[in-house]
């Protein structure tokens, strides 16, 4: 006699377990390195404001610490969002991003806008000043990155003059506030994008030429403001005496005190809330774009190379994500926040260090900045985002 | 380029490498292998070091008696620092401040009315430092005082009232050309005084002329020093290090006040006298300037040292208007500030006869009681041209005299004679009246620690001829003749001193032969009181005087006071106490009247104080100069007679002695 066999019951999993249990599911793949050396450096940096902001003597102040503090929590809160939501659908919207960002810009050089130190680029909104070129250069590498994955590799003159169509609205509007530094950056979003995405390479070679030609043709004509000019070529200047040229002057003395004070800082540095140049406050903006001189001088080389040595594996980590990337939009999404990054930092660095001309470029997590601060944890997201779901 | 993302990508990387490669580098430089520098810059920027002025030393007399003091002076200072930051807030109210407070301190002090134009030019001024209170005002009156408390909402933190000390003459003029004045330090004064360590900085005071710049290194404080922490914009943070300023030494002189002051009024009494006589030729005398010098002979210390017209001192102590200045630099002002004491060089007429009858008797071209028939007029032995034919000064003839008499009656004839016998005998005699000039001290400094001393002149044949090949215009004639050896012997023409030198020379005879160089300064005293410093007598060499060199020639000089056909007989009558020794002259100064000297030594028998006065413009020795000692040496002799001097240099009574000498003799 036949004796049936009774099936065994297979019993399903719980979607819990199958979670627990699938190597492809997205949180599995989260980077913590890169999200670990973003935090540390977000810690140090609002350490350096509250250094450089508390004043010399009792009582100190907590004011610009504690707003720092504030912004990097909201970062962080941006940063999940934009590492919970599927990086393609920022994809879909891309084109809605951009022109939301544009619309922005157009915004601020208008009545609407505030001026500050010669530039109109920001909003008040009650205490919080929104920055919408930090926003805007979160939109251009979504959109550069949308357009061009699309061409899948082949970029003819017509498509790249799309592409330069698209990065040159918001340049432009950038331009009008203006924000030299911003430009800057967004220079080179385009280009990494542009080399990455598959531009030829004599296209790139006649784009870099034709570059060279505009900035050139810029300090040597009345476009530039006087003092822009002189931020940009005092790194170079040697002997300038205020009587000839006091905004010359004025950008030198800028980056002698700031070099003075990385040199006095040493191999160790002077300890924390000792440096002079720091505690007194004879750095100009040290807490916003002179940042780096306050970890030069109170940390000395081992601090100043330590956090170099971070921004490396930052940008080590988001290069390798640009690699693993699953398709061509987030490897161009990462190549985007890679040449943002990278160009705030050379830029920041090499403007405190005398390299590099004076621009007000913030250095990416440590500046004291709201916009900017909430801005770069939302392209660390979008890394993240892009790392997590390369299975799926 | 292929379309190989991952190739790409690989470039990409390349260039971040490299990016980061060259912050590296230049992190390296900064902080590992330049370090030095930029710790050293640091520094620099965050330390000021501010010098607080120290109170000068006082200046005494050899008594005690203050000449120069410290006094608090109140003055308005404006915080240049504060004042800033409100011109950078609002201009309106920088301009309203300004102008309110130059209304106010001209409301108060009319007599130096200021504008906004003087406040800003102040403030902008390199003598302060920006770093410290810019004086405005000083000397400001009670009232604006409390007007500028009372108001301060008005004129908040940045004017300021404070007290300095300044530079304050209790005695008035007395010693004015001793003591000198203090300024405001030049930057070529500031480069000589790099190495000092009483660091000077720009506008600090620093003593001009006089003992103020002689013993201005005892004079001067050491400057406190406050090491401040400053930030980015210049403000303190907090004191780092302070050392208190500490006041300088004080100098203890070797003037008497009290003949100090009987001297300058002496010296003024007699050039007024001398101004309103009227000569015997009917011209009246200019009397314009004068000066006068007592030593004491055993030690070489100037008991008194005057000189007129004389200047006020405290003008100093207040930045000089430009115009004053040049006032007081005019020739039509006769330059009072000149120390003439020691910067005058006048011909020494018959004074100088001492030089010559010590030369006469060192050469044995005459012994004390050679004598010679003076007839009045001295002919050249053998001439034939003019100019042979010398006479007396008033003409007449003294008979038979030898050289006691001849000094006494100061016989021109005599001295004329052997004037010419030393030049028609060179090869036995050389140049002996010029080596005794110069054995007393004369044709060189006397090193007295004051500055501006001149040398004054005693020409030989060889430098007359230098300095006629030297300056042909000014000197048109470099031959010397005996004419030029006769006018030497009487002290005309080719020699000038100054009355310090004659007094030093008298001095040295006084004292039987030590030749000093004067001392101006007693003693260095710190403010609590310990000696520092003591000035010795400064001998420059012996002057041989053998007593039957030095007894014939203070005989002559006792019988020019005391003997009645002495030249200066009438100007000592009733003289008490002591017998004075002198002698009188009287040199003639081409298209001037007559410089009158005189120049004194007494007690006869051992002197204790030898004098010169010199008196341009003003007729006989005998009239004018000396008068002036003997009053002098009145007081000195008789002490309960004499005055003392009170603030402001006013003696308590006229110093005794003054007489009416209107008809000297001639000399």
């Amino acid at each position: 006699m036949a004796v049936s066999a009774v099936p065994k019951v297979v019993v399903p999993k719980s979607p819990a377990s199958t979670l627990r249990r699938n190597p492809t599911a997205a949180w599995r793949h989260l980077d913590v390195v890169l999200l670990g050396c973003v935090v540390a450096i977000a810690c140090l940096g609002a350490l350096m404001v509250y250094s450089a902001t508390r004043g010399p003597t009792p009582p100190y102040s907590l004011t610009f610490f504690e707003k720092q503090a504030l912004y990097v929590a909201i970062g962080l809160v941006v940063l999940a969002i934009t590492t919970l939501v599927d990086y393609r659908v920022f994809r879909d919207w891309s084109l809605f991003l951009y022109f939301g960002a544009c619309g922005l810009l157009a915004l601020v050089v208008s009545p609407f806008g505030s001026t500050s130190k010669g530039a109109q680029s920001w909003f008040q909104i009650g205490s919080f000043q929104l920055q919408p070129s930090e926003i805007a250069k979160v939109a251009l590498i979504i959109a550069l990155a949308a357009v061009a994955s699309q061409f899948r590799g082949e970029i003819d003159l017509r498509r790249l003059c799309v592409l330069l169509v698209l990065a040159g609205l918001p340049l432009g509007l950038i331009m009008l506030q203006p924000d030299l530094g911003t430009a800057l950056v967004m220079t080179a979003i385009t280009a990494g994008i542009l080399l990455v995405a598959g531009a030829k390479g004599r296209h790139l070679a006649v784009l870099v030429l034709v570059m060279l030609l505009g900035a050139g043709l810029a300090l040597h004509s009345n476009v530039l403001k006087e003092y822009q000019t002189a931020r940009l070529t005092s790194f170079l200047a040697e002997n300038v005496s205020e009587k000839n040229d006091p905004a010359l002057a004025q950008a030198k003395y800028n980056v002698d005190q700031s070099k003075t004070a990385i040199g006095a800082g040493g191999p160790l540095g002077e300890g924390l809330f000792k440096g002079s140049q720091t505690r007194l406050g004879n750095v100009p903006e040290q807490h916003t774009d002179f940042i780096f001189t306050a970890v030069g001088e109170q940390l000395g080389f081992a601090g100043a190379g330590t956090l170099l040595a971070l921004f490396c594996i930052i940008i080590w980590r988001i290069w390798r994500t640009a690699q693993l990337a699953r398709d061509e939009f987030g490897m161009l999404v990462c190549v985007g926040v890679l040449a943002m990054l990278m160009a705030q930092i050379f830029e920041n660095v090499g403007m405190t260090m005398g390299i590099m001309p004076v621009t007000g470029i913030p250095l990416p997590f440590v500046s004291y900045g709201g916009s900017s601060t909430i801005a770069e944890f939302a392209v660390i997201g979008l890394v993240l985002n892009v790392h997590m779901r390369r299975f799926s | 380029m292929n379309n190989n993302p991952r190739l790409r990508l690989a470039i990409l990387g390349i260039a971040i490498v490299s990016l980061f490669a060259a912050l590296f580098a230049r992190l390296w430089y900064l902080q590992v292998m330049a370090t030095k520098e930029f710790k050293s810059a640091a520094v620099a920027l965050q330390t000021r070091t501010i010098l607080e002025e120290a109170p000068r030393g006082r200046v005494l007399d050899r008594n005690g008696v203050v000449l120069v003091d410290n006094r608090i002076s109140v003055v308005v200072t404006v915080d240049a620092k504060k004042l800033g930051d409100i011109k950078t807030g609002d201009v309106n109210a920088y301009n309203g401040l300004l102008d309110r407070l130059a209304t106010e301190i001209t409301r108060y002090m009319p007599s130096e009315p200021i504008d906004r134009a003087f406040l800003e030019h102040r403030l902008t001024d390199p003598r302060f430092s920006p770093y410290l209170p810019i004086p405005i005002a000083d000397d400001v009156p009670k009232p604006l005082e409390l007007y500028l408390a009372e108001h301060h909402d008005m004129f908040g933190d940045v004017v300021s009232v404070k007290q300095t000390t300044i530079r304050a003459y209790p005695l008035g003029r007395t010693a004015s050309h001793v003591l000198g004045y203090v300024g405001a330090i030049t930057q070529e004064e500031l480069n000589v005084h790099t190495s000092s360590p009483k660091t000077y900085s720009l506008g600090d005071e620093v003593g001009k002329t006089g003992v103020e710049k002689t013993y201005e290194d005892y004079l001067r404080g050491t400057p406190g020093r406050q090491t401040l922490e400053v930030d980015a914009k210049g403000n303190t943070v907090r004191e780092l290090a302070h050392v208190p300023p500490v006041p300088g030494d004080d100098v203890y002189l070797t003037i008497d006040a009290n003949v100090q002051a009987i001297t300058e009024q002496s010296l003024h009494d007699e050039l007024v006298n001398a101004h309103n006589r009227r000569n015997k030729d009917g011209s009246y005398n200019a009397a314009p300037a004068g000066a006068s010098v007592i030593l004491d002979p055993n030690n070489g210390q100037v008991i008194a040292m005057a000189s007129y017209p004389d200047y006020d001192p405290a003008e100093f102590t207040k930045p000089i208007p430009s115009d004053r200045w040049t006032q007081l630099n005019d020739p039509s002002s006769l330059f009072p500030l000149n120390n003439r004491a020691l910067q005058g060089e006048y011909a020494p007429g018959s004074t100088f006869k001492l030089v010559t009858a010590l030369a006469g008797l060192r050469t044995g071209a005459i012994t004390p009681a050679t004598t010679m028939n003076d007839t009045g007029t001295f002919h050249v032995p053998g001439c034939t041209g003019q100019q042979c034919s010398f006479k007396n000064s008033g003409g007449a003839g003294h008979g038979r005299v030898n050289l006691p008499r001849a000094l006494t009656v100061s016989s021109d004839f005599y001295f004329y004679s052997l004037g010419s016998q030393f030049w028609t005998q060179r090869s036995t005699f050389g140049d002996p009246i010029q080596a005794t000039a110069q054995d007393l001290g004369f044709d060189a400094l006397t090193g007295i620690p004051l500055p501006g001393e001149q040398p004054g002149f005693v020409y030989t044949p060889d430098t007359l001829k230098a300095i006629h090949e030297k300056y042909p215009t000014d000197y048109p004639n470099g031959d010397w003749y005996t004419g030029n050896n006769i006018q030497l012997a009487i002290g005309q023409n080719v020699v000038a001193v100054t009355p310090l030198q004659l007094a030093n020379a008298y001095a040295t005879v006084a004292n039987g032969g030590t030749l000093y160089s004067p001392n101006i300064a007693l003693k260095i005293q710190t403010p609590a009181g310990v000696v520092v410093g003591l000035f010795e007598p400064r001998v420059l060499h012996q002057v041989q005087l053998p007593p039957e060199v030095r007894g014939p020639l203070m005989q002559g000089f006792t019988g020019a006071v005391n003997s009645s056909e002495g030249t200066a007989y009438g100007a000592f009558r009733d003289f008490p106490t002591w017998s004075v020794a002198g002698k009188t002259g009287t040199a003639q100064v081409t298209g001037k009247t007559d410089t009158s000297l005189f120049v004194g030594m007494a007690p006869a028998e051992a002197p204790r104080y030898a004098g010169s006065a010199v008196l341009e413009q003003s007729g006989f020795g005998a009239t004018a100069a000396a008068p002036v000692i003997r009053r002098v040496l009145q007081s000195l002799a008789d002490p309960a007679q004499a005055p003392t001097v009170g603030p402001g240099g006013v003696l308590s009574s006229p110093a005794p002695g003054l007489i009416d000498n209107a008809n000297g003799a001639p000399d």
